[in-house]
């Protein structure tokens, strides 16, 4: 298999295995780029305990593929039950209306 | 090669009709604020398809864009 089939796989295990999942440049604690500050801000403006985070600066496949996984080119995104919700910009937006905390209350997986 | 604001909104332009279009950013971040017919019956994340799609390869360049996407109507509204 090549490395663009084996990356879009560990995706798709990661965002159907976990109910909350953001890719985001850096970690939570410690983020390297702004949109990718605000969604992990946004996240924890919901109260959610516990999410999967995965750090893309320092995966590699994750980096090079994400893009193709759910066509949308840039970082962050945010995934619940395996579907793409969206970067920081559309994570805020639902917040604000209060739809990203009804998602996140319905992951189950 | 630095991409300017100007830059991102003649991009936009170039394929997608609009109503009005605002660009800020510091060369690597970009805030858009796009409005246009073409995202009439689309959820958020398609609109944003649509704008991504328009941009293409140059968002290799643009590395992150954050937009507000409206519909003339909700434009109207909002305004």
């Amino acid at each position: 298999m090549d490395e663009k089939t084996i990356a879009l796989e560990e995706i798709r295990k990661t965002v159907t295995g976990n109910p909350v999942v953001l890719y985001m440049k850096g970690t939570p604690q410690f983020p390297q780029c702004g949109f990718s500050g605000r969604a992990a801000q946004v996240l924890k403006a919901c109260g959610v305990e516990k999410y999967v985070a995965v750090n893309v600066l320092e995966d590699k496949g994750a980096y090079d593929y994400l893009k193709f996984y759910a066509d949308f080119p840039t970082f962050p995104q945010c995934y619940i039950n395996g579907e793409l919700v969206g970067g920081s910009d559309i994570m805020l937006d639902l917040y604000q209306q209060g739809e990203l905390q009804k998602l996140i209350a319905g992951a189950t997986v | 090669m630095k991409v300017t604001p100007q830059n991102v909104k003649e991009y936009i332009l170039q394929g997608l009709e609009c109503e009005h279009v605002e660009v800020e950013g510091d060369g690597r971040h970009f805030d858009a604020v796009i409005v246009s017919k073409a995202f009439e019956g689309k959820g958020m994340l398609q609109q944003q398809r649509l704008v991504f799609q328009i941009l293409g390869d140059k968002m290799d360049i643009i590395h992150a864009l954050s937009m507000k996407t409206f519909t003339p109507q909700q434009w109207a509204e909002q305004a």
